[in-house]
């Protein structure tokens, strides 16, 4: 075996290039401006690297970006019909093809992480199957039904530091407040979307003139704001840390604004959908725009992007959702909510994003890459070590048209498809 | 007019497409005063009935309408249907258009369930109702109604009154109002109007306000107490506060208004007992121009099915 060694490529922090060589020894690593780079023996500037005669593994990386992974703090992997094997192995290559190289995994009603069986049966799912790596957050409670709560050491015992019911956070708050004082003790965070059931009960789409000219009933940006102010109230109170989901109202973030000027132990996430999209690409009742919480309006989106600058909004996230075609072939009230999002995930920061000019590369590796590995704190169970992130190459002048065929996930509901993203990623290096 | 397969809501007709439809329902009426009611312009066609909601006017109207255009139809009773049993609405249509149906009238709770069953088949789709979505064909009644009555809709004013929120009736009918020319303005119970900004209609509290306005016709929609699933306003004061009391039907009488609303009426909530004899009312001119303007309809839609004979 032999080292590799690529050449020219762009540090994404500083836009300069330099020669990476890449060893065999998977405890080694480097360090640049602050980030671990595992597997990395030396760097040098571009050119400077001495390369031995004859090396057979010589990339040059001119006009590619080297930057660590992303890691994606909600995914959810669930899909009628495939067997929970299947969607852990699909859902590590879409992982994989968007330049993520691990993600926390919420429960579903079939990845219900609320007890050792499960939480074995997943682990050794992904061992066999996954591309990524994959960690539960554990159950709130039990079942997810809000009611009991789930047996926290047990999960702990497991690797489970995050706590979620999946999308439907617990209405019960004497519950919920207990469960903050006691598993707060054994170190957990409670992931926890903004949300006031008696609200939004029916409702489907944000309300505004797209709602109203669908006649279908809107999700008020209230809910969010008082179930975000609730949870970090009842947070505060019993000592617990909070990381809030997929804040989708410019009053969301506020409020978490306020608790961190306040010292409190809160972090949030942004799902990408609701920095690019809002109500008004649902059109004529396209269920591929319909996601929990809804789309919102442009000064939503505005706000999220402040937020995630300003370090209110610590990441963005995913919240891949595999749905069927045809479940959202579905009328808009009747057909699931979400996007898949993981297959593109890197491509559509860029093209979106980064491009345009609305984040820079430091930002996207701020609040995809170090924020959320801080959050989840992905550790390597068998060695009780921390997991680096790997390296990935993106080549940001080729792209491709999303197709059924580059979608690994195996399923269509993403607003990209038959659109153009810019971007082409290695990962892993070799 | 352009052929057209389905009417889904009014905002996907041109004008031409509206005033072509209101013009030949004229016609359409004309059939009714003959002692034979019935032409031969959709003989050997069939037409579906199939209603996912309770529905006794619409239904009995578009069959009225279909019979009188000599066309064959049939209706598919959800109730003791496979769709009890859990059937999906595309698999209800697969086996419905393997009986080669032309038109299908709908109606369903949910919004945007016709335009699902249009993409996926090649009959004509009608939709009879469906969420707070829409229901172009009592937006063609309404506004023929009107024009029966004042000779033209531009430049009347009309002013929608009681739960605009889960109205479809609202929204389609002050739709094909204003693309007519006419102005329109919302009335009732606060949370049950959506604000102008979302609909681009003025909004009245009151009735004070309302009169203020100088409408010509008042067009009371029914209390939907099925639609609603908690309460949103104060039921024992709804008559008082926004219903056409003896009081203001005086008034209304006083400024020879006109008095609609789409039926069935609730007494005593929306309108009083005399209101429903009131001169000016036109609620059962709408009944009547009802299968008028649904003949019309079901002569103007080109099903794709014909490509297949």
């Amino acid at each position: 075996m032999t080292n590799t060694y690529i050449l020219n490529a762009t540090w994404v922090l500083d836009g300069k290039p330099y020669d990476f060589c890449l060893g065999q020894d998977s405890d080694t690593a480097c360090e640049l401006d602050g980030i671990c780079l595992p597997g990395i023996e030396r760097i040098a500037p571009a050119g400077e690297l001495e390369i031995p005669a004859g090396a057979p593994r010589v990339h040059d990386a001119a006009g590619k970006i080297l930057m660590p992974a992303l890691f994606d703090m909600h995914a959810s992997i669930e899909i009628d019909g495939r067997s929970k094997r299947e969607c852990v192995s699909r859902a590590g290559q879409a992982a994989i093809a968007g330049g993520v190289w691990g993600m926390l995994v919420m429960p579903t009603p079939g990845f219900c992480f609320d007890n050792a069986a499960t939480l074995d049966s997943f682990h050794d799912a992904v061992t066999q199957r996954s591309a990524a790596e994959m960690l539960p957050a554990g159950c709130i409670s039990e079942g997810m039904k809000g009611e009991q709560q789930a047996p926290y050491n047990t999960l702990a015992a497991r690797g489970v530091s995050i706590l979620s019911d999946g999308k439907n956070p617990p209405s019960n708050l004497l519950m919920l407040h207990r469960a903050m004082k006691y598993a707060s003790e054994i170190g957990m965070t409670f992931a926890l979307r903004g949300d006031v059931p008696a609200l939004t009960a029916n409702t489907c789409i944000h309300p505004g003139t797209t709602s109203y000219k669908l006649g279908l009933h809107g999700t008020p940006p209230c809910a969010e704001e008082i179930g975000i102010d609730t949870a970090l109230r009842l947070a505060a109170d019993a000592g617990a840390k909070v990381h809030v989901q997929t804040v989708s109202t410019a009053g969301g973030v506020d409020i978490i604004r306020r608790a961190k000027a306040a010292g409190q132990q809160v972090t949030a996430e942004v799902a990408l959908h609701h920095l690019l999209f809002t109500h008004e690409n649902v059109g004529i009742y396209d269920t591929t725009y319909k996601t929990l919480p809804p789309l919102r309006e442009t000064s939503d989106c505005e706000a999220l992007l402040e937020g995630l600058k300003d370090g209110t909004i610590d990441c963005i996230v995913s919240d891949h959702t595999p749905c069927t075609p045809f479940a959202k072939k579905q009328d808009f009230t009747s057909a699931p909510q979400g996007m898949i999002a993981l297959d593109t995930f890197l491509q559509a920061i860029y093209t979106h994003l980064i491009k345009p000019g609305k984040l820079s590369w430091a930002d996207v590796v701020r609040t995809c890459c170090i924020n959320p590995v801080s959050i989840a704190n992905p550790v390597d169970l068998e060695e009780d070590v921390p997991t680096a992130a790997p390296l990935l190459l993106f080549n940001p002048e080729n792209g491709v048209e999303v197709g059924g065929d580059t979608l690994p996930s195996g399923t269509l509901n993403t607003p990209f498809l038959g659109t153009k993203l810019q971007g082409c990623i290695t990962l892993p290096l070799q | 007019m352009k052929p057209r397969k389905d009417l889904l809501t009014i905002g996907d007709l041109s004008d031409e497409d509206i005033n072509t439809i209101l013009d030949s329902a004229t016609a359409m009426k004309d059939i009714f005063t003959k002692s034979v009611k019935k032409v031969p312009a959709l003989k050997g066609k069939s037409v579906l009935t199939l209603f996912y909601e309770p529905s006794t006017r619409t239904r009995s109207s578009f069959e009225v309408a279909a019979h009188r255009l000599s066309a064959d139809v049939t209706t598919f009773t959800v109730s003791t249907s496979s769709v009890v049993k859990g059937e999906s609405v595309h698999d209800t249509i697969d086996t419905l258009m393997s009986m080669k149906m032309d038109y299908i009238i709908v109606r369903h709770k949910n919004s945007g369930i016709p335009a699902v069953i249009a993409r996926h088949c090649k009959a004509a789709v009608i939709n009879a109702g469906d969420g707070a979505h829409a229901h172009p064909s009592q937006a063609f009644l309404d506004a023929f109604t009107i024009r029966e009555k004042y000779g033209t809709v531009a430049g009347k004013r009309v002013v929608i009154i009681g739960d605009i929120l889960h109205s479809r009736v609202a929204r389609s009918t002050s739709t094909i109002l204003k693309r007519l020319g006419a102005e329109v303005a919302y009335m009732g119970p606060g949370p049950l109007v959506p604000p102008q900004a979302y609909t681009g209609i003025p909004r009245f509290s009151n009735w004070d306000d309302v009169f203020e306005w100088k409408p010509d016709v008042i067009y009371l929609l029914r209390v939907q107490n099925e639609r609603i699933d908690s309460p949103f306003f104060p039921a024992k004061d709804y008559h008082q506060a926004f219903g056409v009391t003896d009081e203001r039907l005086r008034r209304i009488d006083d400024l020879n208004l006109s008095i609609m609303h789409p039926g069935p009426v609730n007494r005593g909530v929306e309108l009083c007992d005399a209101a429903m004899d009131y001169r000016n009312s036109l609620i059962c001119n709408q009944v009547e121009n009802g299968i008028a303007a649904r003949m019309s309809i079901l002569y103007h839609l080109t099903p794709q099915t014909q490509n297949n004979d």
